[in-house]
């Protein structure tokens, strides 16, 4: 645990996690959920609710099951973009960053990934998936979208990869996409080193870690089975292949965070 | 402290109520049991301790599908759940039924407001913002067919408030929807776009 988070304690205020959620599968809310319960674990908040826009509870039903009159919403998302920006704020009714209304405060907090320590769960996740493999010989993907929509989930990784480099820890530090340059498929021509580790940076795991990426790094897709087979040797490397950051513990850490953080 | 839900919840069990959607609460001196109210008097189940359980149990259908719409009657079976008190119960049942309880108790206090459709529609933006072109008869059809499949009693109509006062069964916590899900909303985009309905 970060030293930080043991100082934070709201037990007269609420937390709630927004996320993208799916009706498809459970796969895109587990990591909320996971949190969430982390979080109620530790008895950081006095409460702690989650809520999603394509699963239930909806952002119009939350505030509702919520006892509280003091509320944080931390939006569970990767970066800054259009559900951050205009879905969330306009389902939960909220003014701004801070709305008060009907005795109540609600603090629209920032989104989990635009915490500064998602630097660190990225170099804790590269480093937990290839234990005791040297970083100067190995090229560090992390790996976006990159679509128009998700612009800013694209720069939240540009930035996290240049954060990454002024490290000095790994060999290389390069971005990669799955649907545009550079393209992750390449990742063998882009990759100078050995070793080369592969981080989603994706709020969750889906058919995007599951199947899309690593039919485009070419190994076999076998669900979620994919990320217990590591490494990889093929194409002349040894090639290792995490689950989505979203996914790593720590970021219950960031969650409470950047909740403290409205306050700071 | 504006509420407290969980006073809500226990009084509400102190007054005899037992149901809530497709889950039976046995209520016994020391602890809660939650079943599937067909399980009732079923021997051989699988027992469950944790309120975060719940999410799980809640998570998939008897063939494994997960379950988008908590509300729809398509619970598993086969398990029951024994939680020591009125808050673990509380947090259960947020996971079987999200909001649920809450959202009774804001009808109970007067501060549950109905939304149109038409509302919810015109408000929507990027992929969604095609729905506000649903025609009326379209849409009428649609909320008939699509919320066939849920357990909600829909406060809301087209263009008003639902005149139809709530029904409440004795000892059955209403489940209330005051507002279109966004799955009714992504189905009004499939009827605009004339892309295959859900199934």
């Amino acid at each position: 645990m970060h030293p930080g988070t043991l100082m934070i304690a709201r037990p007269d205020s609420a937390l709630v996690i927004v996320g993208h959620g799916s009706t498809v599968n459970p796969d895109s809310s587990a990591p909320t959920y996971q949190h969430a319960e982390e979080i109620a674990r530790r008895g950081v908040f006095g409460e702690v609710h989650c809520a999603f826009w394509k699963e239930e509870p909806s952002l119009r039903q939350v505030l509702h099951a919520v006892d509280r009159d003091e509320i944080y919403v931390v939006p569970n998302f990767i970066s800054e973009g259009y559900f951050t920006k205009s879905v969330i704020p306009r389902e939960l009714e909220l003014d701004g960053a801070l709305t008060v209304r009907g005795g109540r405060t609600i603090k629209y907090c920032e989104p989990a990934g635009n915490h500064a320590r998602m630097t660190e769960l990225l170099l804790h996740r590269a480093a937990q998936i290839a234990p005791g493999v040297p970083p100067e010989k190995t090229s560090l993907f992390i790996v976006g979208h990159g679509t128009d929509l998700n612009e800013n989930s694209a720069v939240a990784a540009k930035r996290e990869v240049e954060r990454i480099r002024e490290h000095g820890l790994y060999a290389e530090v390069l971005n990669a996409y799955m649907e545009e340059e550079p393209r992750i498929a390449n990742w063998d021509r882009l990759a100078s080193q050995p070793n080369v580790v592969v981080v989603p940076f994706f709020i969750s795991d889906g058919l995007h870690s599951y199947e899309d990426i690593p039919l485009l790094l070419g190994i076999a897709s076998e669900g979620r089975e994919i990320f217990r087979h590591n490494p990889y040797r093929l194409r002349g490397r040894t090639l290792y292949y995490a689950s989505a950051i979203g996914t790593e513990p720590l970021f219950a850490d960031v969650i409470v965070e950047q909740a403290a953080a409205f306050d700071a | 402290m504006s509420r407290d839900l969980t006073k809500f919840l226990a009084e509400w069990i102190a007054e005899g109520g037992s149901r809530i959607g497709q889950i039976a609460i046995l209520a016994t001196a020391a602890a809660f049991e939650l079943r599937h109210d067909e399980d009732v008097s079923r021997d051989g189940l699988e027992l469950f301790t944790k309120w975060e359980d719940a999410r799980a149990l809640a998570s998939r259908d008897e063939a494994g599908k997960f379950r988008p719409l908590k509300t729809a009657p398509n619970l598993r079976r086969g398990w029951r759940l024994v939680l020591a008190d009125a808050a673990q119960l509380r947090k259960a049942l947020d996971y079987f039924y999200p909001a649920m309880l809450g959202v009774r108790a804001s009808h109970l206090l007067g501060n549950l407001v109905p939304v149109p459709l038409r509302e919810t529609l015109g408000r929507q933006t990027g992929m969604y913002a095609v729905t506000k072109n649903i025609a009326d008869q379209e849409a009428r059809a649609m909320v008939d067919r699509f919320c066939a499949g849920c357990l909600k009693q829909r406060l809301w109509e087209l263009a008003a408030a639902n005149p139809q006062p709530v029904q409440v069964q004795a000892g059955k916590l209403p489940l209330l929807c005051h507002e279109a899900c966004n799955l009714l909303v992504a189905e009004a985009r499939k009827v605009v776009k004339k892309l295959p309905a859900a199934k």
